[in-house]
């Protein structure tokens, strides 16, 4: 039998053991964070999460956008989510029309065949018809469907004054390997319809130049049109694979198969025809692209956490069969402030790295005399290009936990020579303009 | 294993509650707070490390850190320090119950099997198998460091006396390092507080009465009522698995040295303690005493409530 | 041919990639990566107005999510 003394050291031995069992601090404690529904374990019922934002886009002396997002997700109780998503933006300003400059002023028509504007001497032709406003509402609906299955299905609807752009999307995600690892399939179709202002104009025709007030105009713009409208679809697949390495990084590795067919053109662009010797611009016929193209991806990204901070990087690359090769390098790397800048705060500086080759069918101009080819753009957007994205977000918490951020970008396009020969009068004018842009964005989240 | 991973928030007259469930059991936190934002984020923390000490020290779960353990036995295997601590502390268990408390006698649960039969039930071992599977367990065959540990071929270790009041101290961890409105955290019985309620007031817990689910209820056995201002409060006891043979009530705490339940226990210990892990411990030990359980807590100058 | 070599390149790193037995965590050392900002598309918002700004602007679109259609902009 034990004597007291020893009973009571009981007691006394069960403090001191608790305490050193649980002196050790807690791993859990020193990387709380702000908690979202998107990774948070309580689902509630009746309980909407928003996240609202404005972003401006102007780029210099050519288009200006802005684009308002609304997201609200609600999660129901067996871990089912509702996104719906509504999106309003607004263009205005000047984008190039595809024609070459010219050492003379130069006129063209709108595309509504409705006025006439002119362009200086030694200036890239920009059309500045341009203010469009476009709504578009998204639904997607996520739920697990067995032990490690998640399925998700969606819906899309895009509307502006001339294009119409209906969607349907469905997904499907098996997790294996104590959810380290997922495999998921998806994909997604798309039935756009197209009614431009002025109608569909027939490919390789030329842009009538002339008095949009006289009698005969509406008659003779007309034959240059062949339609009201036209329509596209498209039929993406993407297949993806996502791997935990260690407690500190994840990848994901993507392969997708887009198919796009139908109207392809982009009815507002025209490609000079010039003079072989002195490069004068003899006509401008409206260009022409194959009826359909076969685009395929594949993208891989890695996330790493460093003590504090954390590294996104991804690098794409693009291959279709109109020859247009791309890579892209994106980065972000996350730094937390504490909260000596405001309440959890971080700054997250961003790179973006993109080139591109061009299109087989892309020429700057076509030369007057030479075969017409089957297709032609002078599109610089799918001719030869490099550009570069550096910005800087920076959020905090305010009020109850609400995330406030605010981010600011400069993107820099600058379009190459592809090789071509530049008769006459051309080689003394900028054929490839660089194309800056300032992008602001503020989002809210609450 | 289909585990229920959903968090619930109930929304008080001065509060929130948060259910949940872990370890087999129906989980709550309270907090007298209106800071929807700060409640769920301390729900989110709250389950990640309840769910992740059940995750690693299961043994119900086939990837846990304990069942690596149990699987491996004869074999080195390598562990961390929240495990070494853990060991220590059920050794300075096994040192202070004189071998009484051992988390090796798990085992013993396969010859013995504890259901809430009012029948009397032929489901007692025999003397010999109780002794065959009795060389399978024993602390001192367990050799461990702050880097490893070998169990000898055949044994198990269990943390399921000790884990649940473990998780409970360190979701209170989480909850002061998080805030200071007052929390209460209850993993299925086991539970602590913050500190008391707002202005000043003590908790009120209500202990089920061991005979609340069985027949013989009467409107006359009540739950009691306890104050809790500060601290921890453990139950330990046979509400609902014991057996019964010959009219003689069998609690499902068995001796670890003889492989038999322990005699005459009481039907359940409720101890108050500074932490969780104490009070369950305090209330195990108790119990381990059997008869003499009521004499060693008064003993140990601690409160406690008994139940026979 | 160049394209094929592409997508073969990838498939090998995916298989060797599941072939290796020591990746990945246990659930209980998932305190990183569950945090928002490991999470592979941490900005949702910011990557839908990023994508529509480069869909506008450039050849290529897609590869993290679907790229199709949607908008008159390209």
């Amino acid at each position: 039998m034990k004597n007291k003394l020893e009973k009571i050291n009981v007691k006394a031995v069960l403090t001191i053991a608790t305490a050193a069992l649980l002196s050790t601090s807690n791993p859990v404690l020193a990387n709380s964070t702000k908690v979202d529904t998107d990774s948070s374990n309580v689902s509630e019922e009746g309980s909407w999460d928003f996240d609202s934002a404005f972003l401006f886009y102007s780029e210099v002396d050519r288009v200006s956008a802005g684009e308002v997002i609304i997201n609200a997700q609600k999660t129901f109780a067996n871990d089912e989510i509702l996104n719906l998503k509504l999106t309003v933006d607004a263009l205005t300003g000047a984008s190039a029309n595809g024609a070459v400059a010219q050492p003379n002023v130069q006129t063209f028509t709108r595309p509504s065949g409705n006025g006439q504007y002119t362009i200086e001497a030694g200036e890239t032709p920009l059309d500045d018809t341009f203010h469009d406003t476009r709504v578009q509402l998204n639904g997607q609906w996520t739920q697990p469907i067995a032990p490690n299955y998640t399925a998700s299905g969606g819906v899309h609807l895009s509307k502006e004054y001339d294009y119409l752009s209906l969607g349907i999307n469905g997904n499907i995600a098996f997790d294996f390997d104590r959810k380290n690892s997922t495999f998921s399939a998806g994909f997604s179709y798309f039935q756009d319809t197209f009614t431009p202002e002025g109608g569909i104009p027939n490919a390789f025709s030329s842009m009538l130049i002339g008095d949009s007030s006289s009698a005969s105009w509406d008659d003779n713009f007309s034959q240059t049109r062949i339609d009201a409208d036209d329509t596209k679809t498209t039929t993406d697949i993407l297949l993806g694979f996502t791997q935990v390495i260690n407690r500190r990084m994840i990848t994901q590795f993507n392969y997708s198969y887009s198919t796009v067919d139908g109207y392809l053109n982009d009815p507002f662009k025209v490609i000079s025809v010039v003079n072989s010797e002195t490069g004068l611009t003899q006509d401008n016929i409206y260009e022409s692209r194959p009826d359909s193209r076969v685009k395929q991806s594949v993208y891989a990204q890695s996330l790493y956490h460093f003590d504090s901070s954390v590294l996104d990087v991804s690098y794409r690359y693009m291959w279709d069969d109109w020859e247009i090769t791309s890579h892209t390098i994106d980065s972000r790397f996350r730094i937390p402030l504490g909260d000596s800048f405001g309440k959890e705060s971080y700054l997250q500086p961003h790179f973006r790295f993109y080139q591109q080759s061009a299109a087989e069918f892309y020429q700057p101009f076509l030369i007057d005399g030479s075969a017409l080819p089957n297709y032609a753009s002078a599109d610089y957007r799918i001719g030869e290009m490099t550009a570069f994205t550096v910005g800087l977000k920076y959020g905090l918490l305010v009020d109850n936990g609400h995330e406030l951020s605010f981010r600011l970008e400069y993107y820099h396009q600058a379009p190459e020579d592809a090789g071509f020969d530049t008769p006459g009068e051309l080689k003394d004018i900028e054929l490839y303009p660089t194309i800056d842009a300032i992008i602001a964005q503020v989002t809210y989240s609450f | 294993m289909n585990k229920n991973r959903t968090v619930q928030l109930i929304k008080n007259k001065d509060g929130y509650g948060i259910t949940f469930n872990a370890m087999a059991s129906p989980c709550e936190v309270i907090i007298q707070s209106m800071d929807k934002p700060l409640v769920t984020q301390l729900a989110d923390l709250i389950t990640n490390e309840v769910w992740r000490i059940e995750d690693k020290y299961s043994r119900y779960n086939k990837l846990s850190v304990c069942s690596a353990i149990n699987n491996n036995a004869g074999r080195s295997v390598s562990i961390d320090q929240e495990t070494y601590l853990l060991l220590n502390f059920a050794e300075q268990c096994y040192q202070l119950s004189d071998g009484l408390f051992d988390i090796s006698s798990g085992v013993l649960r396969k010859v013995w099997s504890f259901k809430g039969d009012k029948n009397e039930t032929d489901n007692f071992p025999t003397v010999k198998k109780i002794n065959a599977m009795l060389c399978r367990v024993g602390w001192r065959k367990i050799h461990f460091d702050q880097t490893q540990i070998i169990l000898a071929k055949g044994m198990e270790i269990d943390f399921g006396g000790i884990g649940k009041e473990y998780a409970v101290d360190r979701a209170i961890q989480v909850a002061k390092q998080l805030t200071q409105s007052p929390v209460l955290v209850n993993l299925g019985g086991d539970l602590a507080v913050t500190s008391c309620r707002l202005n000043n007031e003590p908790w009120q817990v209500a202990i089920e009465h061991p005979d609340s689910n069985s027949d013989s209820y009467d409107n006359t056995s009540t739950d009691m009522i306890v104050s809790l201002k500060t601290g921890a409060l453990a139950t330990s006891g046979d509400a609902r698995r014991y057996l019964i043979k010959d009219g003689k009530r069998y609690s499902h705490i068995l001796n670890a040295k003889t492989g038999w339940p322990i005699n005459d226990a009481p039907r359940s210990i409720t101890v108050v303690a500074p932490q969780c892990i104490q009070a369950g411990i305090l209330a195990t030990l108790g119990l381990l005493q059997g008869n003499h359980a009521e004499e060693f807590l008064t003993e140990q100058e601690i409160q406690y409530w008994a139940r026979r | 041919m160049k394209k094929h070599f592409k997508v073969g390149f990838f498939i090998p790193l995916i298989l060797s990639v599941t072939g290796c037995a020591n990746l990945g965590v246990e659930p209980w050392e998932r305190d990183l990566l569950a945090q928002d900002e490991m999470s592979l598309n941490a900005s949702p918002v910011d990557t839908a107005l990023d994508d529509h700004i480069y869909f506008s602007k450039e050849a290529s679109s897609g590869g993290k999510g679907f790229g199709g259609g949607g908008c008159g902009c390209n």
